[in-house]
This record gives structure tokens, C-alpha cells and sequence, in this order.
């Protein structure tokens, strides 16, 4: 039963994100993201990590995604430039994601992985990563917000910039 | 539940980040500083501000106990060894003269200076964290701090098209290859368990006992090459620095030159070194067995450097020629990383300390022309010898310091990392390098000889303030001074390794 769920996870993750890739058209891709993004969060929660299977819903696609879509649709006005690339640098392209994949793929599944045995019911993360955030994570954590200061510093600047530039 | 001996030993380690709370304090008092006097933004205001916080972060440094390769702090985050130890007050330095150089040249506006000040003490930060990080996830959020930032500080100047598209194209790239590095990082932990170096570097000298693991492992390699030749712009991950460089202004190109390429030949020291590298106690690494990930790094080296060096010679805008000898240099300092030796890390910090100085002189100049009425362009620089002879004979100096004529810093810098290679008995890179040096002659010296020879094709009268030539003194200074008398830097670094 949790073999099937997972496989349903794992086709919910990847087959949107072949839209993701390929659709000319921007909504379509960024509703497709969507969905990539919530099979993802089903996979975190089947791992047993139920506190950032939450987050991922709530922070990916309640927040940065939705303000995704929102971006498109706001400033879609006027023709979109076409993306084109030659045929060269697609044939490149191909060659190196082929070779990327099929190392990926022969090292996922040759790699001697240590496997820790899982001992009954799923545990409850959420007071663990409390307690590694305050504990041992604690400078990580400060200095995450330390970036995000500096990073919002930033982003402020840039937005002010547009509004003076009319 | 968080035992008593965690808090103990977390206020315990707070006294070895003492640099990083000092520049968060500085960060945060220009903000208020900023907040609070809006209709009073001068600049000399922030600039002391930022300067004795930087000047501050390096003051604790003294009062901490001897530095020692196993001394490890917060929960074993962060390492306390030499190497910490100097490059703390190497990016501080990197930042006072970023700092200086946008004070005295005046190429940011006033309404953004603040800002900028406090983007670039917040990168200084990421980069004093960076090299003292010794778990994946403090280095993961140390070089975003770094990246993340960067990329703000390069899209600063308002009104440009040109800088903007230089942020765009660098934070793309940037994305790529960080998140590149990050697969990598997740492959590693995933192989171990654990995102403490130590345990990793076990694991790894374990798997790769075994045929099965080798493959993850070249994997794993070539994705962490990717965001470390990323920020050291080296090839094939070279392609933003000549947009980057030319597009962001001028100051913040030399801050990026120096500080965030420094940090990535440190962080290749740091985490490549002790993951794909046995042997820490002998002074002749082995890379780990089955993978030889020298021999690559040896060819990126080469192809950096002549690729580098054969682009510059047909630029005319010097901040993009520039930027190609800042990648040729860039593959001259890979030979170091190359040779797998104590003498070639040795020979690293050593040209990193140099560079410093010399390639922040170069782009200090060019900042100067374009901001006293002239441009970045070579034509502006024809004859510009007899109307401002101290910049240019400083440009001069500064050239020939990265050419590695005699008796500039540059010389001894390449004579160690030639040294190092050899050493070795890589002589074809050595060979290389050499042809590439003779390279870097024809347009280093195209700048020296449009400025000496020829006669200028525009009157533009060149007025260079007094605060400007002090700066430039002060690089002069360490890059003449240390081309003569360099061997308390050399004593200093070889007790590092």
C-alpha cells in the first residue's frame, strides 16, 4: 500500500515538471510547479518527516509559488520575447543531461547506501528540529537571519529603484 | 530538551565569532543610522561606520587562544586552525578597501550608499564564516550568505541597464551552480550520514575502497566543482565574469576580484582538501583512490589560464579586460590547488595576499579615471601619462605586478606557484604557465604603452583628490614592499599548513 502511494507521489513529482520544462506557455508551467511541488511534499511526509511536509505546502505552494503565478500574471502584458536556442546548443544540451542522468541514475542504484532500519510508528520531528534549532543549529540559524536582513536590505533597494525610475 | 552543557558550551563558543557579532552590530547601527537621519545621508558618516566595524571584527581575534588544526567550536561548526585565523583579517581588509574605494571614487549614489556599505560588511560576514565552516550546512548557508548578496551588490546602481543585466546574469548562473554543489552536498550526507566533514572524509576514504561507491563519488566531485569553479570563475564556469565584472560598478568589481574568489580557493582548501585528499599530517597529499581528480583540475587550470589571457588581448573596455585576467589568474592559482602539496596551498594564500593588493590597485585606477572624467575605455587612457603621471605610473606598478615582472609582489607569488607545480613534476602546466605570462605581456602592456606613448586623442583634464592617491599609497605600498621583503608574509603562511 505505501509502495503504490509512493509511486503515485513520485509520477505527481515528475511528470508535471516535463510542462515545467516544456510548455511555451508561462501559467501553464507555473501550474504545473504546483502540483511537482505538492507531490514533493507527499514524498517528505511517506519519509516520516511530517513537520517539513507541512512546510513545504505552506511556504512552497501557499506562498512562493502562488506569488509566482501572481508575478506572471501581473506583468504579462505585451508579447513575451520567444526563447530560442539553436540546435547546437540543444544537441549539447541533451548529451550532457544524458550523461548527468545515466550517472546519476547507475550511481543511485549501485552506491552501497546506509540504510537505517525503521523502528515502528513515525515519530513526531517537529519538537527534534525545535530542540536542533535552539541547540546545536543555533548560529546557523541566527545567521540565516542575518542574510535574510541583508537580503531584504537589497530587495527594498531594488524596488525602490523601479518606482523612482518614472 | 536542551541539556545544560550545550548552553555552556554554545556562550563558550560565541567569543570565536566575536568578528561575525562585531560586523552584525556595525550592520545594524548603519541601519538605524540610516533610518534615523534620512535627510542627513552623508557618506563619510557610513563609511567610518563600516570601517571601524570592520577594523573592530579583527580586534577579539587577539584575545582568543592559540589556533590549533583540531580546535573546534559551536557544537564542532566551525574550526579554529590557522587558516581561519588569517583569513578573517584578509577579508576585512578586502572590505575597508571596497569601502574606501566607494567613498573616494563616489560611483554609487548617495541614496544607496548605506545599503551598500551594509551589503558588503554582510558579505565579509558570509566570507569569515565560509572559511571557518566545517559542516556542510554552515558552508551551504555561508556561501549563499556570500552569493545571495553579491548578486545585490552588483545590481545596485540605479538607472543602469548594464548593471542590472550583469546581476540577472550572474544570479542565473550563480542558482546553477550553487544548487549544482548542493546535489553534490546531499549525495555526500546521503553516503554518510552526517553533514560533519570529519565523518564525511571518513566515509569517502572508506567508499572509495569500493568499486561500487566510485562512481557517486566522481559525481559527487564534479558537482562541487561546479560551484566552486563557479566563484573562482574558473573555465567552464567562466562565461558571467566579463558581463559581471564590466556591468557592476567598479568598486564592487574589485570587492568581487578579490574577496568571493579568495573565498572559493579557500573553500577549496577547506572542504575539497580534507574530503577527496588523505594524508593532512604528511605535507604530499593522494587524492583518494580511484579518482583523478588532480589531472582534471590540472587541464580546468590550463584551459583557464589561455583561454583567460587570449580573450583579454582583443578588449578594449578595461574592466572587461580585466576581467579576462582575472580568470587567466584564477587558473594560476589552480596550480597550486593542483600539485597537492602543503608548498602548493602555501603558494595560494600566499598569491591570494598579493593579488589582493595588486588587482584592487588595478581596478582602483580605473574607477579613478572614469569617476575624474575620463572612461573605461582604452582610448581614454592614450597619453593620460603626462596629465596624471602618479595614477598612471600606479597603474604601471600594478600591471607589471600582475604580469609577475621582478621586483613586484606578483613575481615572488608566481615564483612560489611555479615552485609548487614543479615541485611536483607537472612541468607541461609549468610550461604553460609560462607561455601564458609572455601572453599577459601584450595587453598588460598596451595599457602601459597607451598611457606613456601615445598622444592623447582627447584634452580631458584629469584631477585625481587627495584622498584617492592615499588609497592608492596604501596599495602601492604592500605590492612594492612585499615584492622586496616578502618573508614575514611567507613565515606567516607556511606556519599554516
Amino acid at each position: 500500500m505505501t509502495d503504490l502511494i509512493f509511486n503515485v507521489f513520485i509520477l505527481l513529482t515528475i511528470i508535471p515538471c516535463f510542462w515545467v520544462a516544456l510548455s511555451s506557455n508561462i501559467v501553464h508551467a507555473a501550474f504545473s510547479l504546483l502540483i511537482t511541488l505538492f507531490g514533493i511534499a507527499g514524498l517528505y511526509v511517506l519519509l516520516g518527516a511530517d513537520f517539513i511536509g507541512v512546510i513545504q505546502v505552506i511556504v512552497y505552494i501557499g506562498g512562493i509559488l502562488v506569488l509566482i503565478i501572481f508575478g506572471v500574471m501581473m506583468t504579462q502584458r505585451g508579447k513575451l520575447l520567444p526563447l530560442s536556442i539553436q540546435l547546437p546548443g540543444k544537441l549539447f544540451g541533451a548529451v550532457l543531461t544524458g550523461v548527468i542522468l545515466a550517472a546519476l541514475l547507475l550511481s543511485a542504484t549501485r552506491t552501497l547506501w546506509p540504510v537505517a532500519a525503521v523502528l515502528g510508528e513515525p515519530q513526531l520531528t517537529s519538537a527534534a528540529i525545535g530542540d536542533l534549532l535552539l541547540g546545536k543549529y543555533l548560529i546557523p540559524f541566527e545567521i540565516a537571519s542575518v542574510l535574510l536582513l541583508a537580503a531584504l536590505i537589497g530587495a527594498v533597494l531594488i524596488a525602490r529603484r523601479s518606482v523612482r525610475g518614472e | 530538551m536542551i541539556p545544560e552543557n550545550f548552553i555552556q558550551s554554545n556562550l563558550q563558543g560565541i567569543s570565536f565569532i566575536g568578528p561575525e557579532l562585531i560586523l552584525t552590530l556595525a550592520i545594524l547601527l548603519i541601519l538605524l543610522v540610516g533610518v534615523l537621519l534620512p535627510y542627513w545621508r552623508h557618506r563619510i558618516l557610513f563609511t567610518i561606520l563600516a570601517v571601524a566595524g570592520l577594523a573592530g571584527s579583527v580586534l577579539p581575534l587577539w584575545k582568543l587562544p592559540q589556533p590549533a588544526p583540531d580546535l573546534t567550536y559551536l557544537s564542532n561548526l566551525f574550526v579554529w586552525d590557522w587558516l581561519t585565523f588569517l583569513s578573517k583579517p584578509f577579508f576585512a581588509v578586502v572590505g575597508v578597501l571596497t569601502i574606501l574605494l566607494t567613498q573616494v571614487t563616489g560611483e554609487i549614489d548617495n541614496s544607496e550608499y548605506s545599503e551598500c556599505t551594509i551589503l558588503v560588511l554582510a558579505v565579509t560576514m558570509g566570507m569569515m564564516l565560509l572559511v571557518a565552516s566545517t559542516d556542510l550546512l554552515m558552508i551551504y548557508l555561508a556561501f549563499e550568505t556570500m552569493g545571495i548578496l553579491s548578486y545585490l551588490l552588483v545590481g545596485i546602481r540605479a538607472r543602469d541597464e548594464r548593471s542590472g543585466e550583469a546581476a540577472l546574469k550572474y544570479v542565473l548562473y550563480g542558482a546553477f551552480t550553487s544548487g549544482t554543489m548542493l546535489f553534490g552536498f546531499s549525495l555526500l550526507f546521503g553516503l554518510a550520514g552526517s553533514t560533519d566533514l570529519l565523518a564525511i572524509s571518513q566515509k569517502v576514504a572508506f567508499a572509495s575502497q569500493h568499486p561500487q561507491d566510485r562512481l557517486l563519488l566522481i559525481v559527487a566531485i564534479l558537482f562541487f566543482l561546479a560551484g566552486l569553479l563557479f566563484k573562482t570563475a574558473s573555465f567552464p564556469f567562466h562565461f558571467w565574469c566579463p558581463d559581471v565584472y564590466e556591468g557592476a560598478p567598479t568598486p564592487i568589481t574589485a570587492f568581487l576580484s578579490v574577496g568571493p574568489k579568495a573565498a572559493g580557493f579557500v573553500l577549496f582548501i577547506r572542504l575539497f582538501y580534507p574530503l577527496f585528499a588523505t594524508g593532512h599530517d604528511a605535507t604530499i597529499y593522494e587524492a583518494v583512490s580511484g579518482l583523478d581528480w588532480p589531472s582534471i583540475l590540472a587541464l580546468v587550470s590550463a584551459i583557464t589560464m589561455t583561454l583567460g589571457n587570449l580573450a583579454a588581448i582583443h578588449q578594449n573596455n578595461l574592466k572587461r579586460l580585466l576581467a579576462y585576467s582575472s580568470i587567466a589568474h584564477a587558473g594560476y592559482l589552480l596550480m597550486g590547488i593542483v600539485s597537492l602539496s602543503d608548498l602548493g596551498l602555501r603558494s595560494v594564500v600566499f598569491y591570494l595576499v598579493v593579488y589582493l593588493f595588486m588587482n584592487v590597485g588595478a581596478f582602483a585606477v580605473v574607477a579613478m579615471v572614469a569617476s575624474a572624467g575620463g572612461s573605461e575605455e582604452i582610448d581614454s587612457y592614450r597619453g593620460l601619462g603626462a596629465r596624471a603621471p602618479y595614477v598612471c605610473v600606479a597603474m604601471a606598478i600594478f600591471l607589471f605586478s600582475l604580469i609577475g615582472l621582478p621586483p613586484f609582489a606578483g613575481f615572488v607569488g608566481k615564483v612560489y606557484l611555479f615552485a609548487a607545480v614543479i615541485y611536483k613534476k607537472i612541468y607541461w602546466l609549468a610550461v604553460v604557465a609560462a607561455l601564458n605570462t609572455v601572453i599577459s605581456l601584450y595587453y598588460y602592456l598596451r595599457i602601459v604603452k597607451a598611457m606613456f606613448l601615445e598622444k592623447p586623442t582627447e584634452t580631458i583634464q584629469i584631477q585625481v583628490p587627495l584622498s584617492s592617491r592615499v588609497l592608492l599609497l596604501a596599495l602601492l605600498v604592500p605590492t612594492l614592499g612585499l615584492g622586496i621583503y616578502w618573508q614575514p608574509l611567507a613565515r606567516v603562511v607556511s606556519g599554516m599548513f
